[in-house]
């Protein structure tokens, strides 16, 4: 039956050959707006290089407090890192960072920017960076505060030219220190913003007192690590009974919030516990999906219709001999399934054009767009609901045609 | 005729919905990218107000160990003293973090005749910003250094948030309260406005407070201008006697005209995306309307054929088809501006409504010309009807 219906469904589009370009126009191009759109968001919250452990990994990053008409939030303080949360039973590593911040240093009279990170050295063994030359900063390196760094491949470019070989034992300066280059990691996009940075310093080197603050915030944020994926939800719950005993730094506020999240939910935390950073995004997402498809369908659904009316002696025929209207309202779908998955081939093939292009012009550095499985599934599911939606009305509307005014018409 | 036209769609009402909520969706997809578009070029024709070629900002964070203000006073005034007196530098001084172009904005509300105005710039600056800018005083004076001993607070507020809170008319001397109703603030002058949010966005109403000692505490940018042959090797010795002086402090050295790039980016690429995006669905719908007249006129060739038969010009026919869709897209436009019109009226997005109304004359005139290019062809073809053939048909 499906055999035949595909036959069928061959023998319309080629009729009436505009027709059939419009809709394959329509749909290929809706498709490839949100496949780039589908590509980009998989490569900025899926990729996971180089946090490979994100599965069993909480992430940790800003603290609120509030109080009656106050309200406070940033990241924290090393000394909270590591006081209470380095306290905490479930974690067998905790990775401290600071975000990164920019700085200037001037080679051979040339301006290079550096965006800087500080680390601690659990940091390199909860993330995986791929060293492409050297190796991570070292517990002890970090401890004698060594004036050493890990640089990203561009950096090495940038700095010490394209093809200067190994930058490993080389110095590079950077606020008017010279620190040892120890190691060169493959490059991240700045999408990933809470491990991206040019080079990373060890944190005992940062010229900033963090052994004395004791306050909650400061500038550092933390990757606690489970030992395997059983352990999360118990080190989530260990962290928030943590978070309900923490005593209140100062009389004006009467609630602290800080969570620890999994990778994608602290992605888009805004920093403010009355806005939900996840729900913001999901209905900035769903109204430019509606955005990019509502016309489109439209458009689908007004041809279809046309098409349809076009074809009512076939319709008028095939109700005279007895079929039912679910068995027409079925084959209609079934075809308009048919021309939406080849208008989604075509889209794939313009996507992958698209993509080239937009890796070309290198829009955000290092961000490598490409197709993969996971984008070619929401494709599909794309395709299905798209092929459904401009197909449902037109079908109802042509069951409920009237077989002697169908015949008639002819 | 256009009566007759009329009552023509609308018995074919239920046919043509859909048609006409496609053509409704496109009106509203085009006055919003229009909007947007008229808003960012009727700010782009705006002067910036500044001159920010050659201005550099030093950035970096206060780690002296003291906290006492005299002596962090002495210390960043001499600082500021041996980078004025560098070569190239032809004048310099302190600004808080919302320097031009920056993303940092610190607001504050107002009081004056009971009335609250929220969302004010705050700057704070010091003597030199008004020469290091170029900016222009339109009324009254920029700070001095005898302000430091002034008794009662006093401030330089821009063009726009005077227009905002007196309209037209001299405004120096007179005071506004802080939120509170409290506390009254002299104005001593109206500086021009400047579009510190870049060439495409709005010059947001502000208020220029003069630095005090203990200012110094939080500052962390200095605005430099230099003169046009300092290059990467002046930088890197001006940045090595800050960082020389600032022993803990890690500097980073901008310059305005690249920041003023990077946030017209923020401000281009949403509207180069949208227009994309815009552009490709207003084909489709294009592609769309043509193919539905195009099959409706194949369906209607009895009754043009007759037309033609009892004398009717080919030049008439066509004419008929045409206006038919023009009126067609005239019902939805209808729905449209009705929407539309709301938004100024409600002033949903606090834009002039001078650029919504242009907006949507521009939405009017495109989408009525998309559908007169649609039908012309349609309407070609109906006029070279044979009325011979089209009635042998039937």
């Amino acid at each position: 039956m499906l055999k035949n219906y595909f036959k069928i469904a061959i023998a319309v589009l080629k009729r009436r050959k505009f027709f059939t370009f419009i809709s394959l126009f329509g749909i290929s191009f809706t498709l490839t707006i949100l496949m780039v759109a589908a590509a980009f968001i998989d490569k900025t919250v899926n990729d996971t290089y180089p946090d490979r452990k994100r599965d069993r990994s909480l992430y940790v990053k800003n603290m609120e407090l509030r109080g009656n008409g106050s309200m406070n939030s940033t990241t924290l303080s090393y000394y909270y890192l590591t006081h209470y949360v380095g306290g905490l039973k479930t974690p067998v590593k905790l990775a401290i960072s600071t975000n990164f911040s920019a700085t200037n240093t001037y080679v051979n009279n040339r301006k290079i920017p550096i965006n800087y990170k500080y680390t601690n050295a659990d940091y390199w063994d909860v993330l995986e960076y791929e060293f492409l030359e050297g190796k991570a900063l070292s517990k002890q390196q970090i401890d004698n505060a060594e004036r050493v760094t890990v640089i990203s491949e561009d950096m090495k470019n940038e700095y010490f030219g394209e093809d200067s070989g190994p930058a490993v034992g080389k110095y590079l300066e950077a606020d008017n220190v010279k620190y040892r280059v120890c190691g060169v990691v493959k490059n991240i996009p700045i999408t990933s913003y809470s491990l991206y940075a040019d080079i990373y310093l060890p944190y005992t080197v940062s010229k900033k007192d963090l052994v004395h603050d004791k306050g909650y915030m400061g500038e550092f944020n933390g990757i606690m690590l489970a030992a395997n994926k059983a352990d999360v939800p118990k080190m989530q719950q260990e962290y928030d009974q943590m978070v309900a005993r923490l005593p209140m730094p100062d009389k004006q506020y009467n609630k602290i919030y800080s969570h620890a999240d999994p990778y994608i939910i602290s992605y888009v935390r805004t920093g403010n516990e009355q806005k939900s950073g996840l729900t913001i995004v999901l209905t900035i997402l769903s109204l430019f999906a509606l955005f990019v498809m509502l016309l489109p369908t439209l458009n689908l659904v007004n041809i279809n219709i046309t098409r349809i009316m076009e074809r009512s002696s076939e319709i008028g025929v095939r109700k005279a001999f007895g079929a039912s209207s679910q068995t027409l309202v079925y084959q209609f779908i079934v075809e308009n399934l048919i021309l939406t998955f080849l208008g989604g081939l075509i889209g794939v093939v313009f996507s992958v054009i698209a993509m080239y292009f937009i890796n070309e012009a290198r829009f955000i550095a290092n961000l490598e767009l490409s197709l993969n499985f996971t984008v070619l599934f929401y494709a599909m599911l794309i395709c299905l609901v798209f092929g459904l939606f401009s197909g449902v009305y037109p079908a109802w509307r042509m069951s409920k045609l009237n077989v002697v005014t169908a015949l008639k018409a002819s | 005729m256009l009566k007759h036209l009329f009552k023509l769609i609308w018995n074919k009402k239920k046919q043509n919905s859909l048609l006409i909520v496609e053509i409704l969706i496109s009106f509203m997809v085009m006055f919003a990218v229009f909007t947007f578009g008229v808003n960012s070029y009727h700010n782009y024709v705006k002067p910036m107000g500044i001159d920010y070629q050659n201005v550099w900002v030093i950035n970096y964070n206060n780690s002296l160990q003291t906290q006492n203000s005299d002596s962090l006073t002495l210390f960043y005034e001499g600082l500021l003293r041996n980078i004025k007196a560098m070569p190239k530098v032809i004048d310099a001084g302190y600004a808080s973090s919302n320097v031009p172009f920056s993303q940092s904005h610190m607001n504050s509300a107002f009081m004056h005749n009971g009335k609250r105005i929220d969302g004010v710039n705050q700057f704070t600056v010091d003597d030199s910003y008004l020469k290091v800018l170029g900016a222009k005083m339109l009324e009254g004076r920029w700070y001095n250094k005898y302000d430091a001993n002034s008794k009662v607070r006093i401030s330089v507020i821009n063009n726009a948030l005077k227009e905002k809170m007196f309209g037209k008319g001299n405004v120096v001397g007179k005071s506004i309260t802080d939120y509170e109703g409290k506390n009254p603030i002299k104005i001593i002058g109206v500086i021009n406005d400047i579009k510190f949010d870049g060439n495409y966005q709005e010059a947001a109403i502000g208020m220029y407070n003069r630095l005090d000692t203990s200012s110094y505490h939080w500052l962390g940018h200095i605005l430099v201008k230099v003169a046009p042959d300092a290059d990467a090797a002046f930088e890197g010795k001006l940045s090595r006697l800050v960082s020389n002086t600032l022993k803990n402090a890690n500097i980073e050295i901008e310059h305005l005209p690249n920041k003023l790039t990077s946030f017209n980016k923020m401000t281009l690429v949403p509207l180069i995306i949208l227009s994309i995006v815009a552009g490709f669905l207003v084909i489709n719908v294009a592609l769309g309307i043509f193919g539905v007249l195009w099959y409706n006129i194949n369906k209607r060739r009895g009754e043009i054929g007759l037309r033609r038969a009892i004398g009717a010009s080919g030049g008439s026919v066509s004419s008929q088809l045409v206006n038919e869709a023009l009126i067609l897209a005239t019902f939805s436009l209808l729905i449209g501006v009705f929407f539309a019109v709301q938004f100024p009226l409600l002033n949903v997005f606090d834009l002039p409504a001078g650029v919504y109304l242009t907006a949507m004359g521009l939405a009017l005139l495109f989408i009525y010309g998309i559908v007169f290019i649609c039908s012309l062809y349609p309407g070609k073809q109906a006029a070279a009807i044979y009325p011979a053939v089209a009635l042998h048909e039937e």
